[in-house]
């Protein structure tokens, strides 16, 4: 039982490394992003095939996970950026999943299908931190979680957070005041990817393998639904928002109601949550901390 | 902070609900069995396929009085989605908190290995009945499957292509997922060892359903033989298509040819394909009351995987017995020491022994599709890199 | 790549594959055009839809194959786009209606929420396993000039050029056509205008879901179907309408004939591997948005639904 509450608190971490990203770029930014699978399957497969095949230590594979993620993120910022709203989501949609075909067809590199096994577990101070034993790779993950959020939340209150506000708020204006929103924009994507990647070197140690199949746009969508559920634009609310949404998804097994149920009724009860939950709160549970709301996410169908 | 209330309060009361859940654990008239599968998603026919031949063996077991004549047996089926991610979370559930003695599944690779490095850890014995790759019995000890590897299959396969029906030039359309790739590197290995070439190799994403564009290719390219290693859907497809584009090749395949589905999905297009599946299933009568039993209970016919998954049930509740008989209850290691050390176990699939590695010692048949019934050829095996035919 | 007669050959598969893709996508734009939010339950809706009209074909369409099947799968059809329309309209009432004035996300998680209800509850009603619509017609292929062509292919093509056609008279002729239009540009404005707003929308979502379930019916004799048919297809056709311009008709038509024809093409003329061809089509989708962030034919306000 606890030892199941723990491997839902691993997930959460997990998720909410990406949803901390996922928040810069849409709550901060206002940019529909649906990308966060894709950085986080490179962030996987660089960890994967750096430590099984060159044999390289965990702790050096993050770094290069984080940045090989965030130069990706940039590389896709950087000309979609000028679109719009769904435009804009349906192009990293498209990213998400040619990262995801092209692991899955680059055999050489990644195996293929059959993806990377036997991934070394982490050490600390020669220490191995089993997955398995939990309270060790918990902490581990929630120490990630703890300085990514204290990074983030620090540069939310920045000059750059500010800007990025004001970018969201008014681009226009905010570029007249000097403020060079592509690269702020650019800079924020580049960030938020950079996490999803990090999170992605944890879930490849965590599972000890990796295959492409299970990054699907899925993953992003979730991503997502935390970070909303939560409540945008505040990094407090969207990890609350990865437990919520990890919790829901597991609360079936965790009560023993899979056993009774038939398996289809836990993805039924979990849309059935996400429904109610969205005509119930639609601005998040927690809401935002921000002044305002984004552009993009304005009030539909009129002016107000 | 009202809203955070409110959600702590939601969260109590569900953890509330877990505590109650969970209270009891009495004495040992009953005893759990694990089975990870996808049952949900895409691939979740597999999972409810594979997980029926389980329960199959399960309720006859019970209905015999169970383990020893007195212990009923439960099997506890969790849902993976075909993800290694939920297939951890399922072991994790199974083990603490259903305490199983061992796990019958998983259903594919990815989640096999997943799956199979944590029982290893644990020391919970699970057998795969469709687990092909062939480095997953390699994990450890504690892993077994009921399936010959994707290794066996495609040596068979690729020497018997060449070497008895001939074919030098083989086209090949299979699917990027790890079973298909799996037959596909075996078997192209093999067949160009023997002296063949590969001559066009074509892919497709998994769930595709549209193969006319490779099939035009094909054809162009014209091969002795189309080698077309997947899903059942997926053959399917392919062989409508193939009619359909006046595409005039032998098919050829592997295991997935043994779901009968493919009769309904395909009908008459399956005339004349040529598999390497199972050995000689369709032959024992054993065989035959499984098929009629499993298609009396579940309403459909079972596929290879299926009848795996119930003889690696029925050997698992074998073993099971034998340990409780010596210690009058079930101890993890235990069963693992008695299932390994099987013999000779006379199942529906033919006679059944595990090598050193947990690996299935088999060998391979080969059918011949007429009109829409398979005929059963021959049995094959490969010794020192030469195609032998055996005889049962 | 061969000869001629192979060029043509790919080019047919390219533009039935397309077909389908325009099929799927004409629903899409119609819905994504009044209300502006991306539907990813549009594709269960079809699943829906097939199921419906496959019953239905099976319940009544006899053993002998003659005219009675044919009008038997017609009545299939229609069964199948009823039972949609209102499920569509179900739907948009119970879990979008309450969202009509929260942020955009909203509506787009909800739509997620329903897509995970339907598509499980048909896979627990109805199993997993695929399920064959037999074709009413005699699909053996002919062939000119080297080249296979079905009837099954000619219907998806024609059908398309049908729906796409009577929907664009639809909406610019017609006056709840005009209302629809309306409705979109601004929801507002319309309502004080004397427009019933909610009404209009229910009756896009009827039109818009009743043509997911032709399209399914229709590609069903192909795929056949089970309960994940409408997601990949589904998330395609999407692509398809927004490379085409969303919201514009003949920019659905148009993005999903281009689309089959990049895959097909992708892999005959480029030797790219047929695994790959995903990555064609976000490639192709990334930089038309790219040269034309509105999408192909996107752009004029006035065209949309």
């Amino acid at each position: 039982m606890i030892n199941f509450i723990l491997l839902i608190l691993i997930y959460t971490g997990i998720y909410a490394l990406m949803a901390i990203g996922q928040n810069l770029i849409t709550g901060y930014v206002g940019l529909l992003s649906l990308t966060q699978a894709g950085f986080f399957a490179i962030g996987s497969y660089v960890t994967a095939i750096l430590s099984v095949t060159y044999g390289i230590d965990f702790w050096i594979t993050v770094p290069i996970a984080g940045i090989l993620a965030a130069l990706f993120g940039v590389v896709i910022g950087l000309p979609t950026l000028r679109l719009s709203g769904d435009y804009l989501a349906i192009a990293t949609l498209g990213f998400g999943e040619i990262v995801r075909n092209i692991l899955n067809n680059w055999d050489s590199l990644t195996n293929g299908p059959m993806g990377i096994q036997r991934i070394p577990m982490i050490t600390v101070f020669g220490m191995k931190i089993s997955p398995y034993a939990k309270w060790g790779f918990l902490v581990v993950v929630w120490l990630f979680v703890l300085v990514a959020f204290v990074l983030f939340e620090r540069l939310a209150n920045s000059r750059m957070g500010r800007a990025l506000e004001a970018v969201r708020e008014d681009e226009i204006a905010a570029s007249s005041m000097g403020i060079n929103a592509t690269r702020y924009k650019v800079w924020a994507f580049a960030l938020g990817a950079g996490i999803a990647g990090v999170a992605g070197s944890l879930q490849s140690t965590f599972i000890l393998s990796v295959t492409p199949g299970v990054f699907t746009f899925m993953v992003s969508i979730m991503v997502l639904c935390m970070v909303v559920l939560g409540g945008m634009g505040n990094f407090a609310a969207v990890i609350l928002g990865a437990f919520i949404i990890q919790f829901i998804s597991y609360f079936p097994q965790l009560v023993g109601l899979s056993n009774i149920i038939p398996p289809q009724f836990k993805q039924i009860l979990f849309g059935l949550i996400l429904v109610t939950m969205m005509i119930w709160r639609p601005q998040g549970i927690l809401g935002r901390k921000t002044r305002g709301e984004p552009a993009i996410f304005k009030r539909r169908g009129g002016k107000k | 902070m009202k809203k955070i209330l409110v959600v702590l309060m939601i969260v109590a009361v569900m953890s509330g609900i877990t505590l109650f859940a969970n209270g009891q654990d009495e004495a040992v008239s009953e005893v759990k069995v694990g089975f990870i599968g996808p049952m949900t998603g895409d691939y979740g026919n597999y999972g409810d396929l594979i997980s029926k031949g389980v329960l199959l063996a399960m309720d006859e077991k019970n209905a015999a009085g169970g383990i020893a004549g007195k212990v009923n047996i439960e099997l506890v089926i969790e849902d993976s989605e075909g993800d290694p991610q939920k297939g951890l979370a399922g072991i994790e559930k199974l083990s603490s908190s259903d305490k199983i003695v061992a796990l019958t599944g998983p259903v594919f690779t990815g989640v096999s290995f997943a799956v199979g490095e944590r029982v290893q850890v644990e020391g919970i014995m699970m057998v795969t009945p469709s687990g092909t790759h062939k480095d997953i019995t390699n994990i450890g000890d504690y892993v077994f499957r009921t399936v010959a590897s994707d290794g066996l299959q495609g040596e068979v396969s690729g020497r018997y292509f060449h070497e008895v029906l001939g074919i030098d030039e083989l086209g090949v359309l299979y699917v990027k997922n790890d079973y298909s790739q799996g037959l596909f590197e075996g078997t192209s290995e093999s067949f160009e060892a023997a002296g063949g070439t590969v001559t066009i190799a074509e892919t497709a994403q998994a769930g595709d359903k549209d193969f006319k564009t490779q099939l035009t290719k094909i054809k162009a390219a014209g091969p002795d033989a189309v080698y077309i290693p997947n899903y059942t859907a997926e053959m399917a497809q392919i062989l409508e298509q193939a009619s359909q584009l006046g595409l005039d090749i032998p098919f050829i395949s592997g295991d997935g040819f043994s779901n009968p589905e493919i009769y309904q999905l395909a009908g008459d297009y399956t005339d004349g394909v040529i598999y390497v599946g199972p050995t000689q299933v369709s032959e024992t009568d054993d065989y035959k009351d499984f098929v009629a039993a499993y298609t009396e209970k579940w309403g459909f016919a079972p596929d290879s995987f299926a009848t795996n998954a119930y003889d690696a049930a029925n050997i698992l509740f074998a073993a099971m017995e034998k340990v409780y008989n010596e210690t009058g209850k079930f101890d993890r290691t235990d069963i693992r020491d008695a299932f390994a050390a099987t013999k000779d176990y006379s199942g529906v699939t033919g006679t059944i022994n595990f090598a050193e590695n947990g690996d299935l010692v088999a060998y391979q048949g080969v059918y011949k599709v007429n009109g829409t019934t398979p005929e059963y050829i021959g049995t094959y095996t490969v010794v020192d890199g030469e195609l032998v035919e055996v005889t049962l | 790549m061969g000869s001629i007669s192979e060029f043509f050959q790919h080019l047919m598969n390219g533009l039935t594959l397309g077909g389908i893709y325009a099929l799927i996508a004409l629903g899409y734009t119609m819905v994504y055009g009044i209300l502006k939010f991306i539907n990813f339950a549009h594709g269960d809706i079809l699943m829906v839809g097939s199921y419906i009209g496959l019953f239905t074909f099976n319940a009544i369409r006899g053993q002998q194959m003659g005219i009675w099947t044919i009008v038997a799968f017609f009545i299939a059809m229609i069964a199948g786009m009823l039972f949609s329309a209102v499920l569509g309209v179900l739907i948009e009432r119970i879990a979008y209606k309450p969202l009509r004035r929260a942020t955009r996300l909203a509506p787009l998680l909800s739509a997620i929420g329903v897509s995970f209800i339907l598509s499980n509850t048909a896979a627990w009603a109805w199993g997993t396993k695929s399920r064959k619509l037999d074709y009413p017609f005699d699909n053996t292929p002919f062939t000119i000039g080297g080249v296979a062509i079905t009837p099954h292919q000619i219907l998806i093509l024609v059908v398309v050029i049908i729906m796409m056609v009577s929907l664009k008279l639809f909406v610019d002729r017609s006056r709840i056509g005009k209302a629809m239009r309306a409705t979109s540009l601004d929801q507002d404005t319309a309502k004080l205008m004397g427009i019933k707003a909610d009404q209009i929308i229910a009756i896009t979502f009827a039109i818009g879901s009743a043509l997911a379930a032709t399209a399914g019916f229709l590609i069903a004799l192909e795929i056949k179907v089970y309960p994940s048919m409408g997601m990949m297809t589904g998330l395609k056709a999407f692509v398809a309408a927004v490379v085409g311009g969303i919201g514009n008709i003949s920019g659905a038509m148009l993005g999903g004939i281009l689309l089959g024809l990049l895959e097909t093409f992708g892999v005959a003329l480029l030797g790219i591997p047929y695994g790959m061809r995903d990555t064609i089509a976000f490639v192709a989708l990334i930089i038309i948005l790219l040269i034309k962030p509105e999408g192909l034919l996107g752009k004029v306000e006035k065209e949309k639904v």
